[in-house]
């Protein structure tokens, strides 16, 4: 293994660039790190060069631990963006400066420079200076002066980035080449889809400092795993869907789940990718060749020299929701996008405003929904760390986050939220507003009925009565987290559980939820009664152990601990033990009118713990007893 | 269309030859009409007479001593104004703007307050001045250590105010991209960073050479007026002056404006050739 990263994380005062980033780069591998501008991919560069110090995590070098070493003795080559040539050193100095620091004697180090310069296609050049060169030229001698020392690995900045489109495409393919000749293993950083997709052998899509997918090229445009990679790659339709019975149906259409075999849930909500080419128009349903989605209108049509694009809307369809294209305002159906080569062109010619049969050719489900959060506040002091910690998790989670806005006073509320808008920023799948003048507990209601959510935020204060709370519990499938703290950040949670199915429903989320924060977890049981035997405490222990492996599964690390005694007291105590940002406890269930009640242990635990945020999960014990009562309703 | 650019060129050219005209015309007479006078009244009595002025021993003795205390400066300016520039530009530490904002200082004080200054710093009388007197033997002032320190004060901002804008927009990863070859910070200082500093420290060099020249106002109450001693070249001009000494006073300055003239000259040619280079 040429380079290893180990649990990488780097913060910038209370802002994290990198969030416990772990990577591993064969030996030869041509490894491209793929994101936008500020995703914290060149960080992670220069913490392998290290040119920057991470504050967690280990950088291994085949191997060797170089976490604490100098840049100097790392023995990495380093290619940046602007070049970075020695304007003071002749294009053949610049290649042998680091053969010369290392008192390397001269007829070898010239030797080794005519190599290089063979190598980088400059030979005879090498007594220009580099301001007599072009870009490209200038860069194939950053290229050639960061192979000279025979580096462990070469760690590339976009190097391309600088260059004219044309220069860039020739340069990509010398890369390639002079990479494969020298065999060493290689990072490449770019923003640049079309360079990842030439270039790497892997590609990693990073975002908001995570490393979201690794694949090859092939796997991460066809079969993405989460949302992200899915739209950022290229370019896709995505809806969301359902999975019945081992069919992926969208609305009454049914599709085969294809030979994936990811653990879907016989029945849950998908996300339904299909790429552009993935879809077949035709002039009737027989001629389509693959399963219909119904007939619509053709409202673009453009030709980019290969292929065709073309963008079409089709009617809404009863349960599904489309994610991309993005729909405009006030259009009741959704759009796809279609690419079609010129043979499919002839074949079937459309035009602008044309009706068409559109159908599937084949279709991907992502493993891993994403979030959904709806996000509530009134203005008042109580929803302040709602907004900053609401913000913050959409963002880390790139979740999709609907910010609830209750309020009599239209004007007030309005600019109450133009400023949490500010405030929430921007970063997350999408971000919508609503507003309601009806009472809070009713405008919660509501809002969760009218779309299915993963999680909704609020603000928690003591004072506040756990009215709101117990009704924004009694309606939707939410998970409810009660935001407390003036800072937004979940370093540290402490996860309590009670021993059997409803704790595995509190692990699973928080596993989804922390997964992306860099969080740790301290998974709790406590045991309440007196008399407590030893098979007790092993089974107790076992179930722990499945959790924390569950959890590692999300790449969340966790600790287990076993407390007896009162479970009130005991969680007091625990509290008290560790800076703990995060608790999350299941909700009590309810009763049999479907109310939720709160005063009992868990609202003494909220109000007497300070400073920390509560995640209450609905176990699905919970949810199918709500759903019965709402039946009998 | 033709004419109506014509009209338009026109129209602008009035303004535009007026701004040329009244600018020259005030560096004529502000700067060029004293130095013609004055070139003219060196040379009233010939050449020969002119280089037996400035041959003379007290005239000599003045201008060498302006000379070699000047360049003595410089050499110490300039590498103490690197250094000085660097740490202010690459450094954080408490009080650095107020330090920043403090090193132009000594080019709005009146130089004779600078004088006073040093005096009340290193007279004999007083504590540092008469430690360095008796325990080294060294007088400062009114001898030439003196000179030396007044023209180090007054001069100071020139290479720290040359160096650092340079300094501020050099592009880093150069010395990042030495770090990975391998290069050990001294190195990477030495191959790197000064190359690109040498053009700015040489001109910021030049330029508070060619100041230091003319001083008269702190090196008068520094070194006092010992011909031969610590008389410079242009307290040797009042001098001159005030016993009516025209044309010996005329011949000096002659001089003095010569190498100030030819070391601006030098300054700005190495700001044109190198200045712009990147």
């Amino acid at each position: 293994m040429s380079i290893q990263l180990e649990n990488i994380s780097k913060y910038y005062g209370q802002q994290v660039v990198v969030n416990n980033l772990s990577l591993e780069v064969k030996d030869g591998e041509f490894f491209v790190l793929l994101g936008a501008s500020g995703s914290g991919k060149t960080t992670v560069l220069n913490i392998i060069a290290g040119l920057i110090q991470p504050d967690k995590g280990k950088v291994l070098l085949h191997g060797r631990d170089v976490t604490e070493l100098a840049t100097q003795e790392r023995n990495v080559g380093f290619v940046f963006q602007n070049y970075a040539l020695f304007q003071y050193m002749t294009v053949a100095e610049n290649i042998e400066f680091g053969l010369s620091v290392r008192k390397i004697e001269k007829s070898k180090r010239e030797k080794r420079r005519d190599e290089l310069l063979e190598l980088v296609g400059l030979v005879g050049l090498g007594r220009r200076m580099p301001s007599q060169l072009s870009g490209g030229q200038q860069q194939r001698v950053a290229l050639a002066r960061a192979l000279a020392l025979e580096p462990d690995v070469l760690l590339l900045d976009e190097p391309l980035g600088a260059l004219d489109a044309k220069i860039r495409v020739e340069l990509r393919r010398s890369l390639k080449n002079i990479q494969r000749q020298s065999g060493v293993a290689a990072i490449l950083v770019t923003h640049d889809q079309d360079e990842a997709f030439d270039l790497a052998d892997r590609i990693g899509v990073m975002n908001f400092g995570r490393l979201i997918e690794v694949g090859t090229p092939q796997e991460l445009y066809q079969y993405p795993k989460t949302e992200y990679v899915a739209s950022f790659l290229g370019s896709a339709n995505l809806l969301l869907g359902q999975i019945k019975a081992g069919q992926v149906y969208i609305g009454d259409h049914a599709f085969p789940l294809s030979d994936e075999t990811y653990n879907f849930n016989p029945n849950q909500r998908a996300q339904i990718l299909f790429r552009p080419e993935d879809v077949a128009l035709a002039a009737s349903q027989e001629d389509l060749g693959c399963m219909p989605l119904g007939q619509g209108k053709i409202i673009e049509q453009g030709f980019n020299g290969s292929n065709e694009h073309l963008r079409v809307e089709m009617p809404a369809i009863e349960g599904v929701r489309p994610i991309a294209p993005l729909v405009p305002y006030g259009l009741s159906g959704f759009l796809l996008d279609i690419n079609r080569s010129a043979e499919q062109s002839t074949n079937f010619p459309t035009q602008k405003s044309d009706l068409a049969w559109v159908g599937i050719r084949r279709l991907h489900v992502l493993s891993h929904p994403g979030l959904n959060f709806l996000l509530v506040t009134d203005g008042s002091l109580r929803s302040s760390p709602a907004i900053s910690l609401g913000g913050y998790l959409a963002r880390m989670a790139h979740a999709r986050l609907t910010m609830l806005g209750i309020g009599q006073d239209s004007a007030r509320l309005e600019e109450h939220l133009l400023e949490a808008r500010k405030q929430v920023g921007s970063g997350m799948a999408a971000m919508s507003v609503q507003t309601s003048t009806k009472p809070f507990s009713k405008a919660v209601a509501e809002a969760v009925e009218m779309q299915p959510l993963d999680m909704a935020i609020m603000g928690w204060r003591p004072t506040v009565g756990f009215s709101d709370i117990e009704s924004a519990l009694q309606t939707g499938e939410h998970h409810l987290l009660l935001a407390a703290q003036p800072t937004p950040r979940l370093g540290k949670a402490l996860i309590c559980l009670e021993s059997g199915e409803p704790g595995k429903d509190n692990v699973a989320f928080a596993g989804r939820l922390l997964r992306h924060l860099g969080a740790d977890a301290t998974l709790m049981t406590v045991i309440t009664n007196e008399a407590q035997d030893d098979s007790q405490q092993r089974r107790i222990e076992r179930f722990l152990t499945a959790g924390k492996n569950s959890l590692a599964r999300f790449g969340v690390d966790a600790n287990i601990q076993i407390r007896t005694g009162p479970l009130i007291s005991a969680i007091q105590e625990e509290m008290k033990t560790e800076a703990y940002d995060l608790l999350v406890l299941g909700a009590p269930l309810p009763n049999a009118y479907g109310k939720v009640d709160l005063h009992g242990t868990i609202g003494t635990i909220l109000n007497s713990v300070e400073n920390c945020s509560f995640l209450i999960i609905r176990s699905r014990q919970f949810q199918r007893l709500q759903n019965r009562f709402r039946r009998n309703l | 269309m033709e004419i109506s650019l014509d009209h338009r060129q026109s129209k602008t050219r009035t303004p535009e030859r007026l701004l040329r005209a009244s600018g020259l015309l005030y560096i004529g007479l502000m700067v060029l009409i004293p130095l013609i006078v004055i070139l003219q009244d060196g040379l009233r009595q010939g050449f020969a007479e002119l280089i037996h002025q400035v041959t003379l021993p007290i005239a000599r003795s003045a201008i060498l001593l302006t000379l070699w205390t000047s360049s003595l400066m410089t050499i110490i300016n300039a590498v103490m104004g690197l250094m000085t520039a660097y740490a202010l530009v690459r450094f954080e530490f408490p009080g650095k703007r107020v330090l920043n904002a403090i090193i132009d200082l000594p080019l709005s004080i009146p130089t004779l307050v600078t004088g006073v200054m040093l005096v009340m710093l290193y007279g004999p009388q007083e504590v540092i001045g008469r430690f360095l007197l008796e325990k080294f033997n060294l007088q400062i002032i009114f001898a030439q250590p003196g000179i030396v320190l007044s023209l180090l004060f007054i001069s100071f901002p020139f290479v720290v105010r040359n160096i650092q804008p340079v300094l501020q927009d050099l592009d880093q990863t150069q010395e990042r991209a030495a770090a990975t070859l391998g290069a050990n910070s001294w190195t990477i200082f030495r191959k790197i960073v000064l190359p690109a500093l040498i053009p700015p420290m040489l001109s910021g060099s030049l330029l508070s050479f060619s100041r230091a020249i003319g001083e008269f106002g702190a090196v008068v109450i520094v070194a006092g007026n010992i011909p031969l001693k610590t008389q410079t070249g242009a307290v040797y001009v009042l001098g001159a002056v005030e016993s009516e000494n025209r044309l010996g006073a005329s011949a000096v300055s002659l001089i003095l404006i010569g190498i100030a003239f030819i070391v601006l000259a030098l300054a700005n040619l190495i700001h044109k050739r190198w200045g712009s280079h990147k």
